[in-house]
């Protein structure tokens, strides 16, 4: 016999109130741990997804859409650029390397993206398996489009043109996979990379038909291997210096009919349009805990006021006021430990089937941990809440008559 | 050993001065001490076991004189040497009857004796109800274990206030005698306070408030 042993056994007189004071208080718990969660994984998922890019160059346009279509390859392209006017800003000195990319295309709604081998650099990607792109026709695969699509080192495919998955736009050749990646938990792992020959190869058969497309070559004369008159998407370059980041996009915007965005300024553009949502869920996870503090007050509150008698017996037993205070403290205690197991495994659950559906389309976000300082954070904000609850619910104990509550009860 | 002197005691909202006699109680000698209500019967109860401290004059129980201690060491005190018996029967409603018995002991400090507590819910025929919670309880089973309760941690005293004034005269007697049975077991002193006169054959000394 303990006080803890007393405590539990006030708590189970009362189930239905335990219940409710644990599944509230764990609700905001839930939701306070989960947006936490949420939107770390969201911004590392950005920022992990810049891998060393510095500066996207693109067709005018959005900024933001030329960030979330070359980088996070979510939106639709801002349009062309030509490829000998990205290769002159390659040469650069300033400019560590830099990465043409093209696309317009997809596999089961994966993006084919050509490239140079760079490509991978950026985003310190290695080969599993198999090797990489030599010749045209031949892609490699990231970890996650290889192991969701089933496809092994020597298989081959049918790309279907643009970047929506459908069955009736197929091209022609097909493309055979050489080479698998490692994962990275970047967004290459969801990419299809080949050369860019193979696709400006696959669009020239497609512009003989008498197609128009948006995305890539739109000269019908050019010969393979005069790349002057190319189009690419957009060219991605990471500098040796972050200095180059003060003139270098100002030079582009002013001096050529391109563009150049900065995707870690764009993407916390992005990232604070969305806080809002976050934000307003936060507050009413905040506003919940207030609720459920208050349920713990009353609750414990009200019991001191009804079992006063109960209370003043265990006086008479030889309990201190001490030993009662604690009594009551550890029932506040005990919700508040049962609320955060609940709570931490709603959130785990919560999120893994949130994620599960959302695993079901090519952009997923990777969950992430929430960093142990939030966690801390939000541990002892409820902690505080309730010990004001409960420090306010003892109140009475300091002010027990003993001698009075047993003289009346009769 | 039970001891009073000039015990005094004032309360402040019905301005009302209690003077009470002087007690003086040997080993194992009881007391009946009757009255009529509002004479201040349970404020003399609540000086004796300590629930309300006296404005003057001392209590001495087993030699020390309780009104002079801290407010913990009181408690503590309490737990250990007094048993208290009170009109209307109660225990710790969320606990079982065992658990009473247990948590009894654990706020006395003293050390928890399983076997004790079997043989004495035996005694009073509440073995069969020991895992039972509190309000499942008939009135005539909690009377019981209310008495169980005062005796279990062996007090040195035994201080009963009204405890037969609910009661037909059967059961009023064995109330008493079952009190009466473990005081004497525990070698303790019994004190009842009462305005039930059905009660005083049963005492040799009795003073009248």
């Amino acid at each position: 016999m303990n006080i803890w042993k007393i405590s539990v056994h006030n708590l189970k007189s009362k189930p239905l109130y335990t219940l409710l004071s644990v599944f509230i208080l764990s609700l905001s718990i839930t939701l306070l741990l989960g947006i936490q969660q949420l939107k770390s994984s969201f911004k590392y998922q950005m920022e992990n997804n810049l891998g060393n890019i510095d500066l996207v160059i693109g067709a005018k346009g959005s900024p933001l859409q030329l960030v979330l279509s070359s980088i996070l390859h979510l939106d639709n392209p801002t349009g062309n650029i030509l490829y000998k006017e990205a290769k002159k800003i390659a040469k650069n000195p300033m400019v560590k390397m830099a990465v043409p990319i093209s696309y317009g295309d997809n596999y089961k709604g994966f993006r084919i993206v050509g490239t140079t081998l760079n490509f991978a650099t950026l985003y310190n990607a290695e080969i599993k398996e198999g090797h990489t792109f030599q010749k045209n026709m031949e892609v490699i695969l990231g970890h996650t489009v290889a192991e969701r699509l089933q496809l092994k080192v020597g298989d081959d495919f049918l790309s279907s043109h643009g970047l929506v998955d459908n069955n009736i736009d197929l091209h022609d050749e097909k493309l055979i996979v050489v080479g698998i990646l490692k994962p990275t938990h970047k967004v290459i792992d969801r990419l299809i990379i080949t050369n860019l020959e193979s696709i400006w190869d696959v669009h020239n058969h497609k512009n003989d038909d008498g197609k128009a497309h948006e995305n890539e070559n739109k000269d019908d004369d050019d010969d393979d291997h005069n790349t002057d008159n190319k189009e690419i998407t957009s060219l991605l370059i990471s500098f040796k210096s972050p200095l180059a980041l003060l003139t270098f996009p100002r030079k582009i915007n002013k001096n050529t009919n391109m563009q150049a965005a900065l995707p870690k300024y764009e993407l916390n553009r992005l990232y604070e349009f969305t806080g809002v949502g976050f934000k307003t869920i936060s507050w009413i996870a905040y506003l919940i805990l207030f609720i459920s503090g208050t349920t713990i007050f009353i609750s414990l509150y009200k019991m001191i006021k009804e079992h006063a008698f109960d209370l003043a017996l265990l006086r008479t037993y030889g309990a201190s006021n001490f030993q009662l205070i604690k009594m009551i403290a550890y029932e506040g205690l005990l919700i508040v430990c049962f609320a955060f197991i609940l709570g931490f495994s709603f959130t785990k659950s919560g999120l893994y089937f949130l994620f599960n559906f959302l695993e079901n389309r090519p952009q997923q976000i990777i969950l992430q941990e929430v960093p142990l300082n939030q966690v801390i954070q939000i541990i002892s904000l409820v902690l505080l809440i309730i010990i004001l609850s409960i420090s306010l619910a003892i109140y009475p104990i300091l002010k027990m008559n003993i001698s009075t509550i047993i003289s009346n009860e009769k | 050993m039970i001891k009073t002197e000039n015990l005094t005691f004032y309360y402040k909202q019905e301005e009302a001065t209690f003077c009470f006699p002087d007690i003086a109680l040997k080993e194992q000698e009881h007391l009946l001490i009757l009255g009529k209500s509002g004479i201040g019967k349970t404020t003399l109860l609540h000086l004796l076991s300590g629930l309300l401290k006296p404005v003057g004059g001392n209590v001495f129980i087993d030699g020390t004189a309780t009104n002079l201690l801290s407010e913990n060491k009181l408690d503590t005190f309490r737990g250990q040497n007094i048993g208290l018996v009170f009109q209307k029967n109660h225990a710790v409603h969320s606990l079982s009857v065992f658990e009473n018995l247990k948590a009894r002991f654990f706020f006395s400090k003293k050390k928890i004796s399983t076997s004790a507590i079997n043989e004495l819910l035996n005694e009073l025929g509440l073995l069969e109800l020991k895992n039972r919670k509190i309000l499942k309880l008939s009135e005539g089973q909690l009377q019981r274990l209310s008495i169980a309760l005062s005796v279990i941690h062996s007090p040195k005293v035994i201080l009963a206030d009204e405890p037969t004034s609910n009661l037909d005269d059967e059961n009023c007697t064995i109330v008493i005698e079952l009190l009466k049975k473990y005081a004497k077991k525990n070698k303790s002193n019994l004190i009842v306070i009462t305005h039930d006169h059905r009660i005083k054959p049963f005492f040799k000394n009795s003073i009248t408030l």
